[in-house]
């Protein structure tokens, strides 16, 4: 009896981050279904597709250290294409009449419902970074960023050149409206799940070894490159369903929605919440949609007696992210995962004694320098967080 | 007659490789210094714009050296305010807080200067009056812009190669710590490095308005995305790689647009980028690097092949 027990508690401590995580977006999700609110729902939707987004992100730039200005291209391939297969044939008929017979063969009297053409997306966002992947798994440091904002320049230049089959710059209108929250909510639970179980996968370990020091990794084999691409194609497929559930829900949607701004919202969040852990994703998320959309609130309704211009909600990011990156570089969760509430509780207790100054200076010692000092060990439980590394492995 | 033609798309294409030789030489110079990929150089670009509009009514001469000194004195007041406190940290990081400084100045342009109607720099009418020399149709606006990226080009050479300060910055983009090691106060130095990308990015600024006419909140994205490809290309890491690669870009980018069917033009962009990915994954340091590697390993085979036959 006590064993099982003992059993669950490992389990629940294992997936104790993703369980938390995905309370967190339960609760959003209820709060938004019983108040029956559009624009709360709204508001709700945007932070959730976001934080796929960003947690796509944290999957690829926070586990292999390699930033990424380009997996928007994905989305955007992932909402017109999910839109291409799911609008109404007739619909498809005018608005591409000119598309060409190879493509309009089998898009135009496909109509798909919301599943398939999210697992289409997801298919085609894969392709696409499977052969984009080739190049950036290649490349480090700026080399990287600038070859994934290549990407993104490139798909961004293609939608927009090519109205035949995506309706150019034009807003494209007549997707069916077929996401709710649920569905969103519960891709955004697996979603949390699938990252943290990758983080802690021998492909996240691996990868982030090969961030911390990429030459000590090479020298125990682990194939750099080869990690850098899974990671990269597993992030560019979440980015592909976000897209296609980002297509379904605002239904009409264009070309410049994925573009430099999302980056650069996505990327806030990412560094704001702290890009090395899964809860640092979440929280970024949170953090800055809280402040965007209130200020977006102001920009329209006014607040505090002032007239808002529009872009103060952007400008308000821009300054957030710049103090993060001077102040807390490691983000507000500084990389941490979701403390285990027992852990929380000794670290609590022994922090307040040594401020009180109740407790001999050995002790302090112990307690700054960690369990790898020799009284460290004695005191405190081995499985318990380190204060430098801060994540259980 | 077809020779004229050609002839006519050369000097075209030439007055648009200056053009952008001097974008991405300003891109280059931070780069060299500090790993800093600037973003925030095209919003550099915009702030020149605006001044221009503000000042267009004072005649030309008080105008260009109004937005000259604005656009230097934003581009240090950047480095003060933002690059200076991350100014250790990894180049990527530097990336990020450029993104940041870039989309900041965006949505400062959108809140104030570019609010309401459009607004524009109408160009002089004398500077589209054009010359017919052997044949070739040059318009002073070309022969304006051939003129200040030549003396722009010549002049950062020599204080590059002549001055004291430009030898200390050439040092510290050789190797930053050990130019500190040996006495160059690096604050200074930088300081001094965003000065100089504050006026080149004036002088294209003023040479791209004189040209389109238009100015927006977002017009320094495109000369941005220009000089983020022409330094790619020719290697960031080195001024004159820089240089040659925005000057390639340029007259590529140009003979493609004029000899290309109008309806693909539009995707010169997409090729320009899927160039700068080929080029990052088989010469990261830059084509001009690349060259003189391969020129270097071919003379040395040459001369071992002579060695041999004597």
């Amino acid at each position: 009896m006590s064993s099982a027990f003992a059993l669950g508690r490992r389990y629940l401590r294992a997936a104790w981050t993703p369980i938390v995580l995905s309370a967190v977006i339960v609760i959003t999700w209820a709060i938004v279904e019983n108040a029956g609110s559009v624009t709360l729902e709204e508001d709700v939707m945007r932070l959730f597709l976001w934080m796929m987004l960003v947690l796509a992100w944290q999957l690829f730039s926070g586990n292999s250290g390699v930033m990424s200005f380009g997996h928007v291209a994905f989305m955007a391939a992932g909402a017109y294409f999910s839109a291409l297969l799911t609008m109404s044939p007739t619909l498809k008929e005018t608005t591409f009449a000119d598309m060409p017979q190879f493509l309009a063969s089998w898009i135009r009297p496909a109509e798909l419902g919301l599943f398939e053409s999210m697992l289409a997306a997801g298919a085609l966002a894969a392709l696409l970074a499977a052969v984009f992947g080739i190049a950036v798994a290649r490349l480090a440091g700026i080399a990287a960023a600038i070859a994934t904002l290549a990407i993104l320049v490139i798909m961004f230049t293609f939608i927009v050149q090519t109205p035949s089959v995506t309706g150019g710059s034009d807003v494209l209108v007549g997707v069916p409206r077929e996401t709710t929250p649920g569905n969103v909510a519960i891709s955004l639970v697996v979603i949390i799940f699938a990252v943290y179980a990758f983080k802690q996968s021998r492909h996240g370990i691996r990868l982030r070894a090969s961030r911390e020091n990429q030459e000590a990794a090479q020298s125990v084999a682990v194939n750099v490159r080869l990690e850098r691409y899974i990671a990269f194609v597993i992030a560019g497929v979440i980015c592909g369903v976000a897209g296609a559930l980002y297509a379904h829900y605002f239904s009409g949607f264009a070309a410049a929605d994925f573009y430099f701004e999302l980056t650069f919202i996505v990327v806030a969040m990412l560094v704001v919440g702290g890009m090395q852990s899964v809860a640092g994703a979440v929280v970024g998320t949170y953090f800055l949609t809280i402040i965007y959309l209130t200020a977006r609130r102001a920009e329209v309704d006014g607040a505090l007696g002032i007239e808002w211009p529009s872009g103060t909600a952007n400008l308000l990011v821009a300054i957030a992210l710049l103090l993060a990156l001077i102040l807390r570089p490691s983000g507000i969760t500084g990389g941490r995962e979701v403390p285990w509430p027992g852990a929380l509780w000794r670290r609590k207790g022994a922090v307040a004694a040594s401020a009180a100054g109740t407790v001999p200076e050995e002790v302090k010692e112990a307690i700054t320098a960690g369990p790898s000092a020799p009284e460290a060990t004695t005191r405190s439980r081995p499985d318990a967080p380190t204060p430098t590394s801060g994540e259980s492995l | 007659m077809i020779g004229a033609i050609d002839l006519q798309v050369g000097v075209d294409a030439v007055s648009f490789g200056a053009l952008f030789a001097v974008m991405a030489l300003g891109l280059a110079l931070l780069f060299g210094v500090m790993r800093l990929m600037n973003f925030a150089y095209g919003e550099l670009i915009m702030v020149g714009g605006y001044t221009m509009y503000y000042t267009r009514d004072f005649g030309a001469l008080p105008m260009i050296l109004i937005t000259i000194v604005v656009v230097v004195f934003v581009s240090v007041l950047m480095e003060l305010i933002a690059f200076r406190p991350v100014r250790h940290a990894a180049p990527v990081t530097l990336l990020i807080t450029s993104f940041a400084v870039s989309f900041g100045l965006q949505q400062v342009a959108f809140m104030t200067v570019a609010k309401g109607r459009q607004k524009g720099v109408e160009p002089y009418p004398w500077l589209t009056d054009q010359h017919h020399i052997a044949g070739l149709r040059l318009s002073n606006l070309d022969i304006l812009t051939l003129l200040v990226a030549a003396g722009l080009l010549i002049g950062m050479t020599l204080l590059l190669k002549r001055t004291t300060i430009g030898i200390q910055l050439r040092a510290s983009t050789e190797d930053y710590q050990m130019a500190q090691l040996v006495g160059i106060r690096g604050n200074r130095v930088i300081s001094f490095a965003f000065a100089i990308t504050g006026l080149l990015a004036a002088a294209v600024c003023i040479l791209f308005v004189l040209r389109t006419g238009s100015l927006s909140a977002t017009m320094g994205v495109t000369p941005l995305l220009i000089a983020f490809v022409g330094g790619a290309i020719g290697g960031l890491g080195s001024l004159t790689g820089a240089a040659l690669g925005g000057f390639t870009l340029g007259v590529v980018i140009n003979s493609i647009q004029s000899s290309l069917p109008v309806d693909l033009s539009g995707y010169t962009l997409m090729f320009a980028f899927l160039f700068v990915i080929v080029v990052l994954v088989i010469a990261p340091s830059g084509l001009l690097d690349l060259t003189r590697r391969v020129w270097s390993a071919a003379t040395t085979r040459f001369e071992v092949l002579n060695r041999r036959a004597a």
